[in-house]
C-alpha cells in the first residue's frame, strides 16, 4: 500500500455489503499454521461479569454450537493455543458479530471479546458535530469471566493493565506479515506495517490491554479512522510469542478473517510515569459527554461529568471528522485578510502557566547587527539578510535591489546557532521559512513552508533545503552540509509546553512520529500520528518538522537540543481566520528509546 | 443604637459550634459574642436557623465537590438570585446562575474543594466564618471561607487540547481561596435559599494537589457578557 492510511479514501461499505462479505466467513477463520484441538469434543460454559453467558459445545469437525440467551447457533471456528491459553474465534451466522474468546486453562478464567460491525454508534449524539461510526469499523466489548465448573465463581478475574505501557515489540507472523508495535499508551498503539506498506509510516490505533498473569497479556487494536480492521491476540512475554486473529476489511474492501501465530522481539521499553501504585486497572474510555464543541465554534468545553461509557466505548481521536476542507484560493483569500506573524509574541513575558508556550526558550538577539547571505544547494534560493533589531529583519533574493521587511523571532538553539522564522512577503500561497544558521560552521538549513497540500488548502507543505551561510570572517564549507537523519528514530521525549500542557513525542520511524497526551494521573492516553522529517544540525541538535495531516493541518517546526532537553520553534497554519506564524517551545524529558532504526529503509521484497 | 443590630445574632465559628451543642440553653451562650435580643425563644430560634444554614452551606459545598450542579442550582432562590464570580454577575436561577453552574463550572472543573496552596494560605482572620440571621427569621447573611479548584478549558483548537478533552481534561486549573459572602432568604415553603452569593477571592495560585509548591497566577476577569460569551455573565462589575 502506497497511499498513506490517513489519506486513503476507504469505501463506506454498507451494512448489506458487509453482511454479504461476512457470510463467506461463517465457516470460521483461516490460519497459516495448523489449528490446535484443545477444545475438540468439549462443552464449556463461560460466565462473564456484566456480560453474556456463553455455552459452547465443540465438535470434532471444527464446528461449534453456541447457546446464548436461549438462542442456539452453529458456526465454524478456529482455535490456537499458547502455553496454558487457548484462544478461539467465530462469527454468529446471519449477524454481524462474533466472539474472540481467551481461556486460561490453568485458572479457568476467560476474557471474551464481542466484536461487531455496522454498529450505528453515534458520537457526540445530539450535538452539532454528531456523526455515526463507519459500518466497516469493527467494534469490541470486553467481558471478563470464568469457565463455570460448578464451583464458586472466582473473585479475581483478568483485568485491564498498564503493564504493557511503553513496551515495543517487532512481530513476525506466520503469514509473513511484520509489524512494529509500540504500546506507548494505555489506550492506543503506535504501529508500523513493515511489510504491508511501502513507506514505513507509523499510525495509531485504539487498543486495550488485559493482564492474564505476569507473562501473559491479551491485546487488541482497531484501526479506527482507517480501514476499521481489528487485530486481537494473546502474547507470552517470556517467549515473545503470540496467537491471535485479524478481522475486518482491508483497503481493497476484502474481508480479512484469519488467525495467526507470531514470534516477536522486544525492541525497547519507555518509562511509564504513573504512580507506582497505579496498575491501570480502570480502562481509559472517553467520557460519553466529552468533546462537544462550543455552539458557534470555538474550543469545546471539557466533559462535565463522565457518564457511564456506552457499549463499545473507547478513546479514539477522530480529528479529520472536524477538519473543514478549504481550497487553496479560500485559504489565500483568508490570508489576504489576515496574515499574522508572532501575534502572541508579547505573551512570552507572561507567566508560564498563562500561555501555551510558557516553557519556550527566550528570544535571542543573535542576529542583531549581522548581514549574511544564505546560499542553498541545487539551484535553491539565495537570500540576503540584514538584521538591525531584535524582532525586525530585512531580506531579499540575492541580486534584487529592494529589501523586504519582515517580523521575525530568533532563538539561539545551540552555541552560535541561530534559529529564526519569518513570513515570505506577498507570497501566494502564503509561505514562511524556518531557518537554522550555524555561524560557527557556516551551514544553513531552511524549512520552506507554504500553505496547501494536494488534499487541503488549509494544510501546509514543507521541505528542508540545505546550504551555507556566507558572512564576513567565516569560510563556508563546500561539501559539508546539515542533512536528514534517523538519529532520533526510536527516541521518545515528553515535551512540556507549559506546566499544564505536555505531550510525548515518539519518533517512531524515519518519516513519521506520534504524539500522546498525558492524563491528570500521568498515564498516556489519547494518541495520534503524522509524517515528519528530522534534520541533524550538530551532535544532539536537530530540526523536527511535522504537519498534523488530515488532522488540523498545523505545522510544527522545532529545533531540538537534546543536550539541554529543550526545544524551541515555530508553528505555521492557516484557515478561515487567515494564516498565522507563531512560536512554540517546551522543556523535554527523555522517556526512553526503542532500538528500531535497523527495521527501516529499503528492503528486499518478494515481487 | 442601630435597632437592627439589636435583633441580630452574630457568631464566630467557635462560638457557633459551642452553641450548636447547647442550643436552646441560655447558659451556653458565650458572653463575648452574645448580642442583645428580645426573648429566649427568639434566641433559640435564631440558633436553630443558624444551625440550619450551616448545614445548608455544608450541603452546598458537598454538592459542589461532587459536581452535583443541578443540586447546587436548586439551592438558589429564584430568578432574582445572583452570583458574583470573577468580576461577573450571573443572574437568575434558571438563566445566569444555571449557566454558571451547569456549563461554566463543569467545563472548568471549578468548585471542587482542595487544600490551600502552600505559601498562599488564608490568614486566620480570613478563615473566620459568621452567620447573621434576621429577627424575622426570613433572611440571613453569612460568610464562609472556601478553598477550591478553579479552571477554564484551554482556549485553543490544537490537537493537544482536543485529545485532552477525550480524557475529560483539556482544562487549565488553579487554586483559589477566599470567602463566600452569601445572602439567604426563605422561600414560600420555609426553606432556606441562596439569594446572592459572592465569591470573594482573597488568594489564588497556580497549584494542583500533589504539587510541592505554588506560584502566582494571573487570571483575567470576565470581559465579555452573555451571549457573546456563551457561558459568560449577565453583567460585569
Amino acid at each position: 500500500m502506497r497511499i498513506p492510511m490517513h489519506r486513503f479514501k476507504y469505501t463506506k461499505l454498507t451494512k448489506e455489503q458487509i453482511a454479504t462479505k461476512l457470510k463467506a466467513a461463517e465457516g470460521g477463520p483461516k490460519s497459516a499454521s495448523a489449528f490446535s484441538n484443545v477444545l475438540n469434543g468439549k462443552t464449556v460454559k463461560i460466565v462473564t461479569q456484566d456480560g453474556p453467558t456463553l455455552e459452547y459445545k465443540f465438535g470434532t469437525n471444527r464446528r461449534l454450537t453456541l447457546t446464548e440467551g436461549g438462542k442456539q447457533i452453529s458456526a465454524g471456528y478456529g482455535e490456537l493455543a499458547l502455553n496454558q491459553m487457548v484462544f478461539f474465534s467465530h462469527l454468529i451466522p446471519g449477524e454481524q458479530k462474533g466472539y474472540n474468546v481467551f481461556i486460561d486453562q490453568k485458572t479457568n478464567l476467560a476474557t471474551v471479546f464481542e466484536v461487531w460491525t455496522s454498529s450505528g454508534i453515534k458520537q457526540n449524539a445530539g450535538r452539532p458535530n454528531e456523526f455515526t461510526l463507519d459500518d466497516r469499523e469493527v467494534q469490541r466489548q470486553i467481558y471478563f469471566g470464568h469457565v463455570d465448573s460448578g464451583q464458586k465463581a472466582p473473585e479475581k478475574l483478568h483485568h485491564y493493565t498498564n503493564r504493557m505501557t511503553g513496551k515495543g515489540i517487532h512481530w513476525k507472523q506466520d503469514t509473513g506479515i511484520e509489524t512494529l508495535e509500540l504500546y506507548v499508551s494505555v489506550a492506543n498503539t503506535n504501529f508500523v506495517e513493515l511489510t504491508r506498506h511501502i513507506d514505513d509510516l507509523s499510525y495509531v490505533a485504539t487498543s486495550d490491554y488485559v493482564l492474564v498473569d505476569d507473562r501473559t497479556i491479551i491485546y487488541n487494536r482497531t484501526e479506527c479512522e482507517f480501514s476499521g480492521i481489528h487485530t486481537c491476540f494473546v502474547a507470552d512475554l517470556y517467549g515473545v510469542k503470540q496467537v491471535g486473529v485479524r478481522f475486518g476489511f482491508n483497503d481493497k474492501d476484502e474481508l480479512e478473517y484469519y488467525m495467526f501465530k507470531g514470534d516477536g522481539e522486544v525492541v525497547g521499553q519507555l518509562a511509564y510515569l504513573e504512580n507506582f501504585d497505579d496498575h491501570g486497572l480502570r480502562p481509559m474510555f472517553a467520557p460519553a459527554l466529552a468533546g462537544a464543541p462550543a455552539a458557534g465554534g470555538g474550543p469545546a468545553p471539557a466533559a462535565p461529568v463522565a457518564a457511564a461509557p456506552q457499549k463499545g466505548a473507547r478513546t479514539t481521536y477522530r480529528p479529520v471528522r472536524s477538519f473543514t476542507h478549504m481550497t487553496d484560493e479560500e485559504v489565500h483569500q483568508a490570508a489576504l485578510q489576515r496574515t499574522s506573524a508572532f501575534g502572541a509574541g508579547a505573551a512570552q513575558q507572561a507567566p508560564p502557566q498563562a500561555v501555551a508556550t510558557g516553557n519556550n526558550l527566550p528570544f535571542s538577539d543573535i542576529l542583531v547587527g549581522k548581514e549574511f547571505t544564505l546560499r542553498f544547494d541545487n539551484g535553491g534560493p539565495v537570500r540576503d539578510y540584514r538584521v538591525k533589531e531584535m524582532f525586525k529583519l530585512q531580506y531579499r533574493n540575492h541580486g534584487d535591489s529592494a529589501w523586504r521587511d519582515a517580523d521575525y523571532r530568533a532563538y539561539e538553539g545551540d552555541d552560535n546557532l541561530a534559529w529564526f522564522s519569518h513570513i515570505i512577503a506577498d507570497s501566494k500561497p502564503r509561505a514562511s521559512v524556518q531557518v537554522a544558521v550555524d555561524f560557527t560552521n557556516g551551514l544553513a538549513t531552511s524549512i520552506e513552508s507554504h500553505m496547501g497540500t494536494e488534499y487541503y488548502g488549509n494544510e501546509t507543505t514543507y521541505r528542508a533545503i540545505f546550504g551555507v551561510a556566507e558572512i564576513a570572517g567565516l569560510e563556508a564549507p563546500l561539501y559539508v552540509r546539515h542533512q536528514l537523519t534517523d538519529e532520533l528514530v526510536g527516541h521518545a521525549f515528553s515535551w512540556s509546553y507549559s506546566d499544564q500542557t505536555t505531550s510525548m513525542h515518539i519518533y517512531s520511524s524515519p518519516h513519521s512520529m506520534s504524539w500522546v497526551i498525558f492524563t491528570a494521573a500521568q498515564a498516556l492516553g489519547a494518541e495520534w500520528c503524522s509524517p515528519c522529517i528530522y534534520v541533524k544540525l550538530r551532535p544532539g541538535v536537530y530540526i523536527f518538522c511535522q504537519n498534523e495531516e488530515a488532522c488540523n493541518g498545523n505545522q510544527m517546526i522545532e529545533l531540538l537540543n537534546t543536550k539541554a532537553s529543550h526545544d524551541c520553534g515555530f508553528t505555521f497554519n492557516g484557515g478561515t481566520r487567515g494564516v498565522s506564524l507563531g512560536v512554540t517551545g517546551a522543556i523535554g524529558r527523555h522517556i526512553g528509546r526503542f532500538d528500531i532504526v535497523e527495521l527501516y529503509g529499503p528492503k528486499t521484497r518478494s515481487a | 443604637m442601630n435597632n437592627r443590630r439589636t435583633f441580630i445574632w452574630k457568631f464566630g465559628a467557635g462560638a457557633s459550634a459551642a452553641l450548636a451543642a447547647t442550643a436552646g440553653t441560655a447558659a451556653g451562650l458565650p458572653k463575648a459574642e452574645a448580642v442583645t435580643s428580645d426573648t429566649p425563644a427568639l434566641r433559640a430560634s435564631l440558633l436553630e436557623e443558624e444551625k440550619a444554614l450551616r448545614k445548608f452551606h455544608q450541603a452546598f459545598e458537598q454538592a459542589m465537590d461532587k459536581g452535583l450542579h443541578e443540586e447546587v442550582i436548586g439551592m438558589f432562590a429564584d430568578e432574582a438570585a445572583e452570583v458574583l464570580f470573577n468580576g461577573g454577575v450571573f443572574k437568575g436561577r434558571n438563566h445566569g446562575v444555571g449557566r454558571l453552574y451547569r456549563d461554566r463550572f463543569p467545563a472548568g472543573k471549578t468548585g471542587r474543594r482542595m487544600e490551600q496552596a502552600p505559601g498562599f494560605e488564608l490568614t486566620a482572620d480570613q478563615l473566620h466564618d459568621s452567620v447573621e440571621v434576621s429577627p424575622d427569621l426570613q433572611s440571613a447573611k453569612a460568610v464562609f471561607p472556601y478553598s477550591i479548584q478553579v479552571g477554564m478549558p484551554f482556549e485553543t483548537e490544537t490537537s493537544l487540547a482536543a485529545m485532552a478533552r477525550l480524557h475529560g481534561e483539556g482544562v487549565r486549573t488553579w487554586w483559589e481561596g477566599g470567602v463566600y459572602r452569601i445572602n439567604y432568604r426563605k422561600d414560600v415553603a420555609g426553606h432556606w435559599k441562596i439569594s446572592r452569593l459572592e465569591y470573594d477571592t482573597l488568594s489564588r495560585a497556580d497549584y494542583r494537589s500533589g504539587k510541592s509548591y505554588a506560584q502566582p497566577i494571573l487570571v483575567s476577569r470576565f470581559a465579555t457578557r452573555f451571549p457573546e460569551d456563551r457561558d459568560g455573565p449577565d453583567d460585569l462589575v
